[in-house]
């Protein structure tokens, strides 16, 4: 609210942090949005990478859940994001060899039930280990759900997948042909350049919508619970679980708990991603995905609800920039008229012969960024770009009066609360 | 008798699978003794083998010579590999690990982000498709044929190695100064350091054997199947669930390890002839829930006597 009322205020109070961060998504929401202008970028495409980059923000806010609120090292991300996808496939897809064809809503109580069973059969063995076992047990434990998911082919469907999953909002009310009734939009920034917003758009849009609104449910909740007593009693076994023991907190029983609540936002994900991508295979329980959501979650800074989405909306920018400077070299400079290309010839040499150089299949330079990426934040900035502060502070705890005051009150109360 | 049958030629197949995850699982346990992380780096560092091994190979070429239809070239090759892998290992000790200033699990981190550079490197370098050392592959050896054997010569050879480099590490563990010193520092490093050994040195030297192993059995690896940039990260779990069955730390736990684990993942099809209907596609699950059962039973390993402290 102070956002609009007292804007500078607002920029005032900001660490140097938030700072930075506002000021970088501001620059790129300005970028994407001039690329979707003049056409560089379709925009129903843009709307399909920002519920790639929703869908990894609740992954993260999944694991942050674990890792950033409790210190669950939980390695099993993609299994329980599979989960969720394969709960909602296999109630509506078409080829699914048990139910298919059904009301999306019971594919998301079916995954969302899955997962919780799975995750209560993971964490009984798993939760007892020590940190780095942890680690270990929960990546060995999700190749066993892939090889499940995978072999078990009477259920599942195998290697060949699910495919002919509907849109999520499909037989809804008014949602469901909600797309059809909006009208064709053109927009005509630069001239000759028509950038038309259609069916295929609307239908982005409302998907769009559903993960947004999966998100601020996810985000809410776990803010909701990390302020609360259950939630600081979840931060004090992440700093010292013998303390809380001492404290007659029976820890097992909180982690389990923490391990379930992040599981089930992951599996949100997966549900929403079988409704995005309409299809799912075994392919999506890689768990090279785990280690991308954790990306994310450390970049953010672990315990910050911000900072997971910011971290899962960089990573998908990480995993489908590269599918761009593919794509968008040639893409774009053949848009220019050709003798302003024969000039740029002239003018750079052979650089314009060097661009298909960088034509190496996106799969292992985005494996390289994000490899860099990991070292990079552990050497610079192990607590991440936005480590969580004064969002641990109950609001009504910050005494008004010193809000007011320059350096005392809530900025002090910032450098202490960080969690690392 | 056709159980017992199939039980001897998987039995023959898991000692030449299980040599190659008691080269990969044992500079697992060294490093983590010595180092104190959870290297999840490790499978990689045995991709970086196998492609080491392979772009020697292709520069000095078969010869004339062969042993155990492997040409002399090939063992060359391999030893350089091995080096590569240690130089490898060693650089990225000092460019990224050293630095860090964060705990066992910032380190555990850091090595996935380690484990995506390597296999990033290799497969813009080579691809991902799959690759053969330029060596003809051989039939089954006759005479073991007839006592249901199937092992290639190559087999024999990756097994007869990787003897040779086990025996060689024990006599360097239990017989030399090096030696000694990678067992106090594993025992007790600020003890070593008091009494005057450079800790420093030998967390090197660590990294160099546990790396060089991982090294050749990454070679052999692409020996036995083939190669591929995910090889190792594939490995990795089995590796993990080796070591912690023998006890994570524990050098010869760690071989102990790897040659029962490589042995339930190789003899899994059994399962299904005697009546259990666990099919082979679920071998590695099987490796991995009997490490989840030991970490929760024994969480020392069958080796281990009190190293689950750990660090």
């Amino acid at each position: 609210m102070s956002t609009i009322t007292d804007p500078r205020g607002y920029w005032g109070e900001l660490t140097g942090e938030e700072r930075g961060v506002a000021g970088f998504l501001i620059a790129a929401v300005l970028v994407l949005l001039g690329l979707m202008l003049t056409g560089v970028l379709d925009p129903t495409y843009f709307l399909f990478l920002f519920g790639l980059g929703g869908m990894f923000g609740l992954m993260s806010l999944g694991l942050n859940a674990q890792w950033g609120y409790t210190g669950l090292i939980n390695f099993s991300v993609a299994a329980f994001f599979g989960l969720g996808a394969y709960g909602a496939a296999i109630m509506t897809a078409s080829n699914s060899p048990i139910a298919g064809d059904m009301n999306p809503i019971f594919g998301l109580l079916l995954g969302l039930v899955l997962t919780a069973i799975v995750a209560v059969a993971i964490g009984i063995p798993t939760l007892r280990l020590r940190a780095d076992y942890l680690a270990i047990a929960s990546l060995g434990l999700a190749e066993v759900v892939r090889l499940v998911i995978l072999n078990e082919g009477q259920w599942t469907a195998g290697s060949q997948g699910l495919r002919g999953i509907p849109q999520f909002f499909e037989g809804w009310p008014v949602l469901s042909t909600l797309p059809e009734t909006l009208p064709q939009v053109n927009i005509e920034m630069i001239p000759g350049r028509v950038v038309t917003l259609g069916l295929p758009f609307w239908r982005q849009l409302l998907n769009v919508s559903l993960v947004l609104a999966f998100m601020v449910v996810a985000y809410l909740v776990l803010r909701r619970a990390h302020r609360s007593p259950w939630g600081r009693v979840l931060r004090t076994i992440r700093a010292d679980e013998d303390l809380a023991k001492a404290l007659g907190k029976n820890t097992y029983f909180f982690k389990m708990q923490s391990f379930v609540l992040g599981c089930l936002v992951m599996a949100l994900a997966g549900v929403f991603f079988a409704h995005l991508q309409l299809f799912v295979n075994p392919g999506n329980l890689d768990p090279t995905n785990t280690f991308y959501v954790w990306v994310a979650v450390i970049l953010g800074g672990a315990g910050s609800n911000r900072g997971a989405l910011f971290g899962g909306f960089v990573v998908v920018a990480i995993r489908e920039g590269p599918r761009f400077i593919d794509q968008l070299p040639p893409a774009f400079l053949t848009e220019f008229p050709p003798e302003f290309l024969r000039n740029l010839e002239f003018i750079t040499g052979d650089i314009l012969f060097e661009l298909p150089s960088i034509a190496i299949s996106p799969g292992p330079l985005q494996l390289l960024l994000v490899g860099l990426l990991i070292i990079g934040i552990m050497r610079f900035r192990p607590q991440g770009v936005l480590p969580p502060q004064r969002e641990l502070i109950w609001p009504d705890a910050v005494d008004e009066g010193v809000r007011q005051g320059p350096d005392s009150g809530v900025r002090e109360q910032r450098g202490g609360e960080s969690d690392e | 008798m056709a159980v017992l049958d199939q039980l001897i030629e998987l039995t023959a197949n898991g000692v030449v699978y299980s040599s190659i995850i008691v080269l990969g699982s044992i500079g697992l346990s060294l490093i983590y003794s010595i180092a104190g992380f959870a290297n999840f780096a490790h499978g990689d560092t045995m991709t970086v083998g196998a492609y080491a091994t392979l772009v020697i190979f292709g520069i000095i070429g078969g010869t004339s010579i062969s042993i155990l239809g492997l040409p002399l070239g090939f063992f060359l090759a391999l030893l350089s590999g091995i080096a590569v892998t240690a130089i490898v290992a060693l650089v990225t000790e000092r460019v990224v690990y050293k630095p860090l200033d964060i705990g066992p699990i910032g380190l555990l981190i850091t090595s996935i982000g380690v484990a995506f550079v390597y296999r990033a490197l290799i497969q813009i370098q080579f691809s991902a498709d799959s690759r053969r050392y330029d060596i003809d592959r051989l039939r089954p050896i006759d005479w073991l044929l007839q006592y249901n054997i199937r092992v290639t010569e190559h087999d024999i050879a990756i097994v007869a190695s990787s003897i040779v480099l086990v025996a060689g590490l024990h006599l360097l563990l239990q017989h030399t100064d090096l030696g000694r010193k990678m067992r106090a520092t594993a025992d007790n490093p600020s003890l070593a350091r008091a009494s005057g050994i450079r800790v420093r040195r030998i967390e090197l030297w660590t990294w160099i054997i546990g790396a060089g192993l991982a090294g050749a059995g990454g070679a052999f690896l692409g020996l036995f199947n083939q190669l591929v940039p995910r090889m190792g990260f594939n490995l990795l779990l089995v590796i993990f669930a080796a070591v912690i069955l023998g006890g994570i730390g524990s050098v010869y736990g760690a071989m102990l390890g790897g040659l029962l684990i490589g042995m339930v993942v190789e003899l899994t099809p059994i399962l299904t002839s005697i009546g259990i209907p666990i099919g082979s596609q679920y071998a590695r699950a099987l490796a991995f829930i009997i490490m989840v059962a030991v970490l929760l039973v024994r969480p020392q390993g069958i080796a281990g006597e009190a190293v689950g402290g750990g660090s």
